[in-house]
């Protein structure tokens, strides 16, 4: 029986750190993943915060919060309300937690590391992200002149941290898994974290470059963007589209990708907690790697795309067109592997289950209104951009958030020994769901019915439908910004659970408490410095084979020689017994 | 053959995807033989240098790719560009950087011959060729700032700053690397003096490479 245990005889005697190494400068991959996630549950509150704010201006403008209504309260303060809560939501919360969070926390325990491939580096990318978050933070509060300077230095140092945490997991994956961990064995969140890696690599290079020549311009007074190039030759409407579409194309470059970078890890988590909890090994697991790797390729060549159709704005709906149509077949293929593993299987309904159930929802809701947005004439007839709104959330943010969910109740008892309360986690988990159905979906009505008054205009609507269409949207306002405050109050349950579970939660400590495969669920709960102890961990099997039917355990762990002879026993029982073998 | 060690891991690395790792460790392997070194911290592999210098040169590629697409475009786009005179300079300039490669793959091979003494002399000089080609840019700066082109005069100018600018910070980066090879005491280092030698050079032809094409870039667009 393989144990790894950090209790053997001949374990290091490290020096005692001191107290910056221990807490600024620390390098450990469990210690900044974990800050990368505090980062994160910090930056999500306050971007939850912001859009409850703005859903109350739109919905009651005369409204006055004691403390915020100054911040709030005129029209461009609007616009940098959006601003604030989009960039927080995207950079620090969606690109973060599942990557550089769950992703320095469990890639390398998962592909059996002792450590990230350059640790200080990761430290470095660590600190820029703290640093690129209290800069957007800043540029709220300080006139929009320098604000924008501000905001657009700190998107650049955000990327660099991105480039170099994207580095570090290309590397960490390529050149440090454990013996037998070959790549067909990889657990698919492995792959996700590992595609998306290169994914990143490769786009936010392009959005540091755009960030440099828009900062160039600011500071430097350079020319990239500027009107004065195309004075009096040309009308000044013409200049002035050609130089918004050089932001634009330099930015969705970026952004179309960007939307991959966001999902990609969240697809791993949710496949390897579905197979986890029904029982039964990814179906098609080759289909579903290949249909990741599809996800970045396609992210890549929707930007190529876009570099060599020349002359086309990029705000076009042919775009939307691409992006659909090329990212709808291997989100067919993951989609039918999900329901390809759940099928016939004994579902474990635990809390992450329900969240990563609730994911392949959401994704699917997202994805058919994704396929009205990518027909270029709905799209070209304005479909308001509360439809777009509405889309977009649901596929990506909210989709996203409910697979980070699933993998903090997954992955809690391993960080923390104490496993979260279900019955709570339940509540929150249907609390949220209604909730967030309820905020977005009418936000597409919305949208459709901007639509019909745009053509309906044209029909000459009579005044008595006018006022009726007028006055049920104003109520639709009204019921999205209700269900908005609902909903964020309902993550109040969410954070007491997690708060209260640290301190006083149920123990967990059992190293496998979810009879899980992987790696990561060989070691004591929360994992020694070193992850492994005595031993390199050795890799025999794939990640997901479950279901021996009939068998006291349904499932052999990655690490065990044989499932007959070594049955795993994952139980503390074992683990002591095992210690005494070493 | 120092040389030569890492291409031969990445064609590893390589084969091991290709092949899907190849064989299981043998059963039981865990209890028996190596039961006897019991800690055995993994060993910085030399090739994870390599791979991360492969990945950051791709990104770096993206970076300039994204600038270089703004300029054709703007280049095309805009029907008041102003055509921009090279210094003279960086003709100069070029034939340095050029210099550089060059001698570096000579100390290279005296490395690959254990002869250390002769292969600090040429990375120096090396070093040095690249540090006047940095002087040089600087030069080609006050040469053009001379004939009065400023960033703000007009957008040709700003690509020739930016351009120069950049890639003279990215080349900062090798200036720095190669010091490092030079001053390194490599008996205490992680990395042997062969690794850190090509990692640094492949970062160094990789600069050499940039400028020839940002080059190209700056004389075809005016």
């Amino acid at each position: 029986m393989v144990i790894y245990d950090s209790s053997g005889p001949a374990a290091p005697e490290a020096p005692a750190p001191g107290f910056l190494s221990r807490t600024t400068f620390n390098t450990g991959h469990k210690v900044i993943g974990l800050r990368y996630l505090w980062l994160a549950l910090g930056s999500v509150l306050l971007g939850m915060l912001l859009s409850l704010l703005m859903r109350i201006h739109l919905v009651w403008p005369g409204v006055q919060i004691p403390f915020l209504s100054g911040f709030g309260g005129a029209p461009e303060r609007y616009a940098a309300l959006t601003m604030l809560h989009g960039s927080l939501m995207v950079f620090l919360v969606l690109t973060t937690a599942p990557q550089a969070g769950l992703g320095n926390y469990f890639l390398p325990l998962q592909i059996g590391a002792r450590e990230m491939a350059f640790p200080a580096m990761n430290l470095f990318s660590f600190w820029a992200t703290v640093a690129s978050l209290a800069g957007m933070t800043t540029a709220f509060f300080v006139r929009p002149d320098a604000g924008i300077t501000l905001w657009t230095a700190s998107v650049a140092l955000f990327c660099l941290a991105a480039l170099l945490t994207a580095l570090n997991f290309t590397v960490t994956t390529l050149d440090l898994r454990a013996k037998g961990m070959a790549l067909p064995r990889m657990p698919l969140t492995v792959w996700a974290w590992f595609i998306n890696a290169i994914l990143s690599t490769l786009i936010f290079s392009i959005l540091l470059a755009a960030c440099v020549f828009l900062l160039s311009d600011r500071l430097l007074s350079s020319q990239f963007f500027s009107p004065l190039a195309f004075l009096s030759q040309q009308p000044a409407s013409l200049a002035q589209s050609t130089l918004l579409s050089l932001w634009q194309r330099l930015f969705w470059f970026f952004a179309q990708a960007e939307v991959y970078v966001a999902m990609l890890p969240c697809f791993g988590i949710v496949s390897h907690l579905l197979s986890t909890f029904s029982r039964k090994p990814v179906w098609a697991e080759r289909a579903s790697v290949l249909a990741l790797c599809g996800v970045g390729l396609f992210g890549f060549f929707v930007w190529g795309q876009h570099m060599f159709s020349s002359g086309l704005n990029p705000w076009s709906p042919l775009v939307f067109s691409l992006l659909a149509s090329s990212l709808g077949l291997p989100a067919c293929v993951l989609l039918l592997s999900w329901f390809g593993t759940l099928w016939h299987a004994k579902i474990q309904l635990n809390t992450a289950m329900l969240f990563a159930l609730g994911f392949v929802s959401l994704f699917i809701a997202g994805g058919v209104s994704g396929l009205f947005l990518a027909r270029n004439d709905l799209a070209a007839a304005n479909v308001s951009g509360d439809f777009v709104t509405g889309h977009f959330h649901l596929v990506m943010g909210v989709a996203a958030t409910f697979a980070i969910l699933a993998a903090l109740f997954f992955w809690f008892p391993k960080m923390f020994a104490r496993r979260l309360n279900e019955p709570l986690g339940k509540l929150h988990f249907w609390l949220t769901f209604a909730g967030v159905y309820c905020v977005f979906m009418p936000m597409h009505w919305l949208g459709l019915m901007a639509h019909s008054r745009v053509t309906g205009a044209v029909l000459a609507v009579t005044p008595l439908g006018a006022s009726f269409d007028s006055s049920f949207s104003a109520s639709l306002r009204t019921f999205i910004t209700v269900a908005t405050m609902l909903t964020v109050a309902a993550q109040v349950l969410f954070l007491f659970n997690f708060i209260w579970t640290l301190w006083r939660g149920q123990k967990s400590e059992d190293r496998n408490p979810w009879s899980a495969t992987t790696l990561e669920w060989s070691v004591v709960s929360p994992p020694p410095i070193d992850n492994f102890g005595a031993r390199d961990p050795v890799v025999y099997r794939g990640a997901y084979e479950f279901s021996a039917q009939g068998s006291p355990v349904d499932f052999a762990a990655q690490n065990v020689a044989s499932a007959s002879s070594h049955p795993p026993l994952p139980t503390r029982l074992s683990a002591s017994a095992g210690a005494k073998e070493n | 053959m120092p040389g030569t060690t890492i291409v031969e891991d990445i064609e590893l690395i390589i084969e091991d995807i290709g092949g899907g790792g190849g064989k299981n460790p043998p059963p039981g392997g865990d209890d028996g033989d190596e039961g006897g070194k019991r800690y055995r911290p993994q060993l910085p592999s030399s090739r994870r240098y390599a791979t991360a210098i492969l990945i950051a040169i791709i990104s770096i590629v993206m970076f300039f790719m994204a600038m270089a697409s703004a300029y054709i475009y703007l280049r095309a786009n805009s029907n008041r560009w102003v055509p921009l005179h090279l210094p003279w300079i960086i003709w100069v300039n070029t034939a340095l950087l050029l210099l550089s490669s060059g001698v570096m793959e000579l100390a290279r091979r005296r490395l690959a011959l254990a002869d250390v003494a002769q292969f600090r002399k040429l990375w120096s000089v090396a070093t040095t060729l690249g540090i006047l080609f940095l002087i040089g840019q600087l030069a080609a700066w006050r040469q053009f700032i001379l004939a009065g082109f400023y960033v703000s005069t007009n957008q040709a100018s700003s690509f020739f700053y930016i351009f120069t600018g950049l890639h003279g910070l990215h080349l900062l980066g090798g200036i720095c690397a190669l010091l490092y090879v030079s001053f390194r005491k490599f008996e205490k280092a992680k990395v042997s003096r062969s690794v850190a030698a090509e990692v640094a050079s492949y970062y160094w032809h990789f600069m050499d490479g940039l400028w020839i094409f940002l080059l190209a870039l700056l004389y075809l667009g005016k």
